[in-house]
């Protein structure tokens, strides 16, 4: 086996055997329900909430958001409990005593989740179409899957960085949730962008997601996968940006807690 | 060649103290330690809590970078070389933690493999094998928070040799193991001897490094100041005997006394519940017994017994036990 097909070989175990370590304590029935029920009640919040607002002119518009939106709780909690896993289980000097390919080990980590957040969003586009009357008859359904794949990575890639973040502090549970739940609106899933103050465009703008949604209503509105493909490579662009971050930062703390000797303190 | 050489190695940490008014505090984990390990020795190294034991076992295995000195491992360096000294070697913390508890004790084998570059063909043989070397045969689909201490602790062992490393750094590996626990742990290390593998093992308890090291190496603040075969270092204290005394709660005063005594090299307080052994070091053997009684007079005291040192007896004159 040459090093190539090693490297493969750990980033596959890395991923399978990592998602398992976060969920193999739930039963099956506990996780199916953890996928299908949560997204249906974020989804009835929002979409009720919303359509009560516009007086049900703009269901699809909160319907899509949340729907994708949706992705973030693989994206964000997933792939942080995934990498900040190895702090709580003691298990870093382990990893850091290896000789393996560290760039492996910590995309390996977010790889799963993207399958799963994938899943996710289309759990919740399914209960868009069968309880909240979300038209995609005229939808390039393709295009909407790869812009569904695209937005899950790009928010895997924020997910790597809050994971570096779970290496450092044991209070990221905090900041994972600011992070969730400032997505609901920074991200374009419940306000339109353009009413939102200057600031908060900007910080949109640098954010996962954002683009996601706005090419997810485009393609559902009938647009062509050529309309969003701009949309579509910035996305993947600013998931690259946050997961080599989040790798930097990884290699980072790897070397500071070996120069400093805090690798169990952390 | 030499399967470990350790040169001058110091090892100083900086802590920041104070919110406003910030200073750094410089603590000297290991001062200056040097020793060498032969390839296939067992190699043992004693020392109090603090003395340095950890941090240079961490040090040999490229967790920690050394503030001054230099190491090889395998006959490389191990800053220089990190990556390749990884290949090389496997080690152990003493305790439980360090394992993936929700998976299986064969997921976490197959992971630690995959990290180790283990091919694939091979980790499938070789799991099993493991498994059955350190007493978990049909346990591996269990889930290893499931698993008592021992058996995570064995698992380790298991987990360290899935690369066939030719070195091996035990830290503390039966601490927290019940009684038989650790000697089938020790059967285990035992094994591992039979097959060649240079072992450096830190331990507390001095009969497994008694019956387990072929050299020892006693550290203390940072520094080696003892290094030589278990008997070698039982010679230390060849021209004392131990008087035991059993007590049930001796007083400060009569301890005092005791130890003001002008033949008692040493004295040292074990606590078993509700008694306490007194080990009095002497020169002058069972003539030392009525002034030792004597010394606790009006004291309850069960049985005495006067023995030959040990090494832990050569431990605590080398490190200075409360004389």
């Amino acid at each position: 086996m040459n090093t190539f097909t090693k490297n493969i070989y750990l980033f596959w175990q890395g991923t399978i055997l990592s998602y398992r370590a976060l969920f193999a304590w739930l039963r099956p029935v506990t996780y199916m329900a953890s996928k299908i029920l949560m997204p249906l009640a974020q989804m009835f919040f929002f979409v009720f909430l919303g359509s009560y607002a516009t007086d049900g002119t703009a269901t699809d518009f909160y319907v899509i958001g949340n729907a994708i939106q949706i992705t973030a709780v693989s994206g964000i909690f997933g792939v942080t409990f995934s990498v900040g896993g190895d702090r709580d289980a003691g298990t870093l000097p382990y990893l850091f005593g290896t000789p393996a390919n560290r760039f492996m080990i910590f995309f390996g980590r977010a790889f799963m989740h993207v399958i799963d957040g994938t899943i996710g969003v289309i759990i919740a586009l399914t209960w868009g179409v069968l309880l909240m009357g979300l038209d995609l008859s005229r939808t390039d359904l393709p295009a909407l899957g790869l812009t569904i794949i695209i937005t899950t990575f790009s928010t895997c890639g924020l997910g790597l960085l809050m994971g570096c973040l779970s290496l450092l502090t044991a209070n990221v549970m905090f900041v994972n949730n600011f992070v969730y739940f400032s997505l609901l609106i920074f991200s374009g899933a419940n306000v339109a962008i353009s009413t939102l103050p200057v600031w908060m465009q900007v910080v949109s703008n640098v954010l996962p997601l954002t683009r996601g949604i706005a090419a997810s209503r485009m393609l559902v509105a009938g647009g062509s996968l050529s309309d969003v493909f701009p949309l579509m490579v910035s996305e993947i662009g600013i998931g690259l940006m946050y997961g080599l971050l989040g790798y930097f930062l990884f290699a980072w703390f790897e070397t500071q807690a070996k120069q400093r000797g805090t690798l169990e303190t952390v | 060649m030499n399967a470990i050489e350790v040169n001058h190695l110091r090892r100083v940490y900086r802590a920041q103290i104070g919110v406003f008014n910030r200073s750094i505090k410089e603590v000297v984990a290991v001062d200056d330690i040097s020793f060498e390990v032969k390839q296939g020795e067992l190699f043992g190294l004693l020392g109090p809590n603090g003395a340095g034991k950890t941090t240079t076992v961490k040090m040999l295995t490229t967790l920690l970078i050394p503030s001054a000195g230099s190491a090889t491992v395998a006959g490389v360096d191990v800053v220089k070389g990190a990556n390749e000294v990884r290949k090389k070697i496997g080690f152990i913390f003493g305790g439980e933690r360090g394992l993936y508890w929700r998976l299986s004790g064969d997921d976490n084998l197959r992971y630690f493999a995959s990290l180790y570059g283990v091919d694939p063909s091979v980790s499938k043989k070789r799991i099993p094998y493991l498994m059955e070397l350190v007493g978990l045969k049909g346990r591996g689909n269990e889930r290893v928070g499931g698993y008592s201490r021992g058996m995570k602790q064995r698992l380790h062992v298991a987990r360290t040799l899935l690369h066939d490393p030719d070195i091996l750094f035990l830290d503390e590996p039966t601490i927290g193991l019940d009684p038989v626990g650790a000697r089938e742990f020790r059967n285990v290390i035992l094994d591992l001897q039979s097959q060649k593998k240079t072992i450096l093992l830190t331990t507390h308890y001095m009969f497994e490094a008694d019956a387990l090291s072929d050299r020892i190496a006693i550290i203390n603040k940072g520094c080696v100041i003892a290094m030589d075969t278990p008997s070698g270092l039982k010679k230390h204290v060849s021209d004392l005997s131990v008087v035991e005394v059993e007590t049930f709660g001796a007083s400060e005063t009569a301890l005092e006394k005791l130890r003001a005594l002008p033949f008692v090299d040493s004295l040292s307080i074990e606590d078993r519940e509700q008694k306490q052994i007194l080990l009095v070091q002497t020169t002058r053997g069972a003539e030392a017994v009525p002034d030792v009684m004597t010394a606790l007079e009006g004291q309850r005291v069960g049985r005495v017994i006067v023995r030959e040192p040990t090494l832990e007896d050569a431990y605590v004159r080398l490190v200075g036990g409360a004389a």
